[in-house]
């Protein structure tokens, strides 16, 4: 009867008296961007001295994001898909690997720093356990891979410390050169990782192509 | 309650008079007078009406203002630990601070700031430094249940934080500390008392840098940040009989936890009190609060501040006292409380709201000056859940000589909340934790026995406690839906003993010393998952002297916690098998040198970790220290260079 009585008057009442009910500081913060698909892929070009920007969705685990940089083009594509004819880099999550390219980190942090000047390369490695393809078996004590190239270098473009929950994301800031197997070259640096809803494995790629050493 | 406070603060004089009396026959010093008034602190929490601290049959340990200053705390965490047993605040996951008290989670401790609670949480726990000191009068610290007045989350007790109030015309202090890691510390409280209206205003800014632990564990780095916060209460006294009480509050915290992004959490509150006195017998308080709770995500490389959490409560109250016969107390009351809460973790960013509601009675019963009774009931509702629940508190106090012997049962109970009613949340893709719109609340049951003997310059209470919890709310991995799920458990039970000895001399000198014993018992064959260490206890030798315009206080203040082995449930399996953790047992221990060099001028050095405690392994409930620090602070009380000498 008191239960009956406090939902059909005092909560109605209290709505009606209570006009702050959903806050006041909703002013104070930004609103998510809307996000397209028409928004990923190549956001700006490259021509070879100004650097372009590529903004893509690397958030599915079973998938690779396949970047071909000649024809600006790119194909997200399941991992057991067979690959696309012409692809230069692939990401999945935060992994890169070349197209029988190699690869190599320079002390460079812009494009037009004077410490851009690739080193050594260093080709990709067949791996079996870097590409998770499965988070949610590490309830059952393993985690779900798939085997793939995978380049070493670039990788580091983003450090995932998970040695703590959740884990500690560290950009490294640098620009990476990729020399492609039939010797082009693109200078490219990962500016974010997130979106701006804050969801981690939306990549901002920034790149320089071509680029000439 | 005007009236009531009136009569007991009236009580409070002549008994402190009397007591003064008795002690000596020459006249006392400003320490003993400062000991007086500490035993006759008046008391609201324990009963909601203004009660001598002595007199209360509901014990109630009292944090003073000068323990505050003794203690150099920054947060109510800071405090409480070095104050109370019992009291351990770890890590949980993403460092965030959890507490346990006595067996009992943050979610099942009730915090409030001068009477009204709190809203936010994050992973169960309200946000700590958000209770900042800066402008606490004392502390008031009851444990056990206490839902027949405060309702849901009064399960394992009530800590209310009570605003300082002044009757000098104006008062205004700047303090500053500096401490390892970078600590950086200000603050600046301001009273003003201007005929019918009165004002107080605090703020407050606080940082510490993020630095690594010397040595592996669950956590390698703490996180560093900064937070601040002011506060202004504004109180009016248009007629004898009215009293009109406003505030308003602005928090801001931010956590540097990742390179890329900043955690964020905000606060805004703000409240009107009325207060009015019918006769001498009777009065009436009417209460409008209103708090907004907020987190987000500051993403440095697009510059975007992106709200992910939102937690907004209005609330409405109304109490009502009357005085029978000059002894004997009603209270009755009734609140209403609208939840409203947006979460990341619920699908979609969504919105869930519900509204609760209760009524309340308490009859405060004083046969003679010996005994005192006090029984009270409170019905609640949940909107949401269409949950009911009655909770029931009887108390008695006896006093025998000079001992007061006390008596309580108090049931408590915990309402599931939104969150975890609504829950669906993918954790990195390991799994899912679901909410449960089928949870039962958490209720116990709590008995306390305690006997108090005071004399003179001494106080020493033993008490003991247990509780019997039913449909503890926690999670649990459900096969049928492949992730984790909130759901009721077992009985708990958690039984103890509570030990306090207060004592000082006329020389300056006085100690505290506290001592909990906890048990939390499982059926036999059940792992042991409750982290509670079962010894715990806390310490303080401090000294205080004036020399003409020249004042010292020393205070050695230190906490002793004992291993306790512990069966986790282990991430090589299914999380259905357990492992033995073993948690060390530790000591730390801080000294505040104070010194009032000039007439308000007071200059205060502090040693922490002074025995150069490091752990082995930091485990979620190790201390976050890399050994011994230091931190110098100084505190100018700028009203005393204006007074005459």
């Amino acid at each position: 009867m008191l239960g009956k009585l406090i939902s059909c008057v005092i909560v109605p009442g209290a709505a009606v008296l209570l006009p702050a009910c959903s806050g006041i500081m909703g002013g104070i913060y930004d609103d998510p961007l809307e996000e397209t698909v028409a928004g990923y892929g190549f956001v700006e070009a490259s021509d070879g001295v100004r650097p372009g920007s590529i903004y893509i969705d690397a958030t599915d685990y079973t998938r690779w994001t396949y970047i071909d940089f000649s024809a600006m083009r790119i194909d997200t594509l399941h991992v057991s898909d067979p690959t696309p004819a012409e692809w230069d880099i692939a990401i999945h999550r935060y992994d890169v690997k070349t197209n029988g390219g190699s690869a190599c980190a320079t002390g460079a942090t812009g494009f037009d720093s004077p410490l851009l000047t690739p080193g050594d390369m260093s080709p990709d490695v067949w791996t079996t356990q870097t590409i998770v393809t499965d988070m949610s078996t590490m309830m059952d004590g393993y985690l779900s891979y798939v085997e793939s190239w995978y380049s070493p270098v670039v990788s580091q473009w983003l450090d995932v410390d998970k040695s703590t929950m959740p884990p500690v994301y560290t950009l490294s800031g640098k620009v990476y050169v990729v020399r492609t197997a039939d010797g082009r070259h693109v200078a490219l640096r990962l500016a974010d990782y997130m979106n701006t809803a804050g969801v981690k494995g939306y990549m901002t790629i920034e790149y320089l192509y071509p680029f000439h050493p | 309650m005007r009236a009531t406070a009136i009569t007991i603060c009236a009580a409070c004089a002549c008994t402190a008079a009397a007591q003064t009396a008795s002690l000596t026959d020459a006249q006392l010093d400003s320490l003993e007078r400062a000991w007086a008034r500490e035993l006759n602190t008046v008391v609201v929490t324990g009963t909601r009406t203004p009660k001598l601290l002595k007199d209360s049959p509901i014990l109630t340990r009292v944090i003073s203002e000068a323990d505050i200053r003794k203690a150099d705390a920054t947060n109510i965490s800071d405090l409480l630990q070095t104050e109370l047993p019992g009291i351990e605040f770890s890590y949980s996951m993403n460092q965030q601070v959890n507490l346990n008290m006595q067996g009992f989670g943050g979610n099942s401790v009730l915090f409030l700031v001068d009477g009204e609670r709190l809203a936010g949480e994050t992973l169960d726990n309200v946000d700590y430094n958000r209770l900042n000191l800066a402008g606490a009068g004392r502390i008031e610290i009851v444990k056990g249940g206490a839902s027949a007045l405060y309702g849901s989350n009064a399960v394992g007790g009530v800590v209310n934080i009570i605003s300082s109030e002044s009757a000098d015309p104006w008062r205004l202090n700047l303090n500053a500390r500096y401490g390892a890691h970078n600590e950086q510390r200000y603050g600046a409280a301001l009273s003003l008392n201007r005929g019918r209206v009165s004002s107080s205003t605090t703020a407050q800014f606080h940082h510490i840098d993020s630095y690594d632990m010397d040595g592996p564990g669950d956590y390698t780095r703490f996180y560093g940040g900064y937070n601040w916060s002011v506060k202004e209460r504004l109180t009016w006294t248009p007629v004898d009989r009215l009293k009109l009480i406003a505030r308003a509050g602005y928090y801001f915290r931010q956590r540097n936890a990742q390179a890329a992004s900043r955690d964020r959490y905000r606060d805004l509150s703000a409240g009107l009190r009325g207060i009015y006195t019918f006769s001498p017998a009777s009065d009436l308080e009417l209460c409008y609060g209103f708090d907004e709770y907020d987190k987000s995500d500051y993403l440095r490389l697009s510059g975007r501040d992106v709200r992910k959490y939102s937690n907004v409560q209005n609330s409405l109250r109304a109490i009502f006292n009357h005085t029978f016969g000059g002894r004997h107390i009603l209270t009755a009351g009734a609140d209403v409380m609208h939840d409203y809460l947006q979460s990341y973790q619920f699908a979609d960013g969504g919105v869930k709201e519900q509204t609760t509601a209760d009524v309340l009675a308490q009859f405060d019963m004083n046969f003679t000056d010996r005994l005192n009774i006090i029984a009270g009931g409170r019905y609640d509702y949940f909107s949401e859940a269409g949950m009911q629940h009655l909770s029931a508190r009887l108390s008695t106090k006896y006093t025998l000589g000079r001992v007061n012997l006390r008596g309580c049962y108090s049931g408590g109970f915990r309402a599931p909340t939104l969150k975890e009613m609504y829950m669906d949340f993918d954790m990195a893709g390991i799994f899912m934790i679901y909410g449960n719109p089928e949870l039962k609340p958490e209720s116990s049951h709590n008995f306390q026995l305690s006997a108090e003997y005071t004399r003179n310059l001494l106080n020493f209470n033993v008490g003991g406690f247990c509780n019997l919890v039913d449909n503890r709310i926690t999670t649990a991995w459900n096969q049928a839906l492949g992730g984790q799920m909130y759901t009721n458990i077992g009985r708990v039970n958690i039984a103890g003993l509570d030990a306090n000895l207060s004592w000082r001399h006329r020389c300056g000198a006085g100690t505290r010393l506290s001592y909990i014993y906890t048990h939390e018992h499982v059926r036999h064959g059940e792992p042991y998952t409750a982290s509670t260490r079962p010894h715990t206890a806390t310490m303080r030798f401090d000294y205080t002297r004036r020399w003409g315009g020249y004042g010292l206080t020393a205070a050695l203040s230190g906490r002793v916690l004992s291993a306790v082995t512990v069966d986790e449930y282990t991430s090589l399996t299914d999380y259905s098998d357990t492992e033995k953790v073993h948690y060390p047992a530790y000591t730390m221990w801080k000294l505040n040198v104070s010194q009032t060099v000039l007439q308000g001028l007071t200059v205060t050095l502090s040693v922490d970790n002074l025995f150069n405690y490091v752990p082995k392994y930091y485990y979620n409930n190790s201390p976050t220290t890399n050994g011994i620090t230091f931190a110098a602070g100084v505190s100018v009380d700028i009203e005393e260079f204006f007074k005459k000498k």
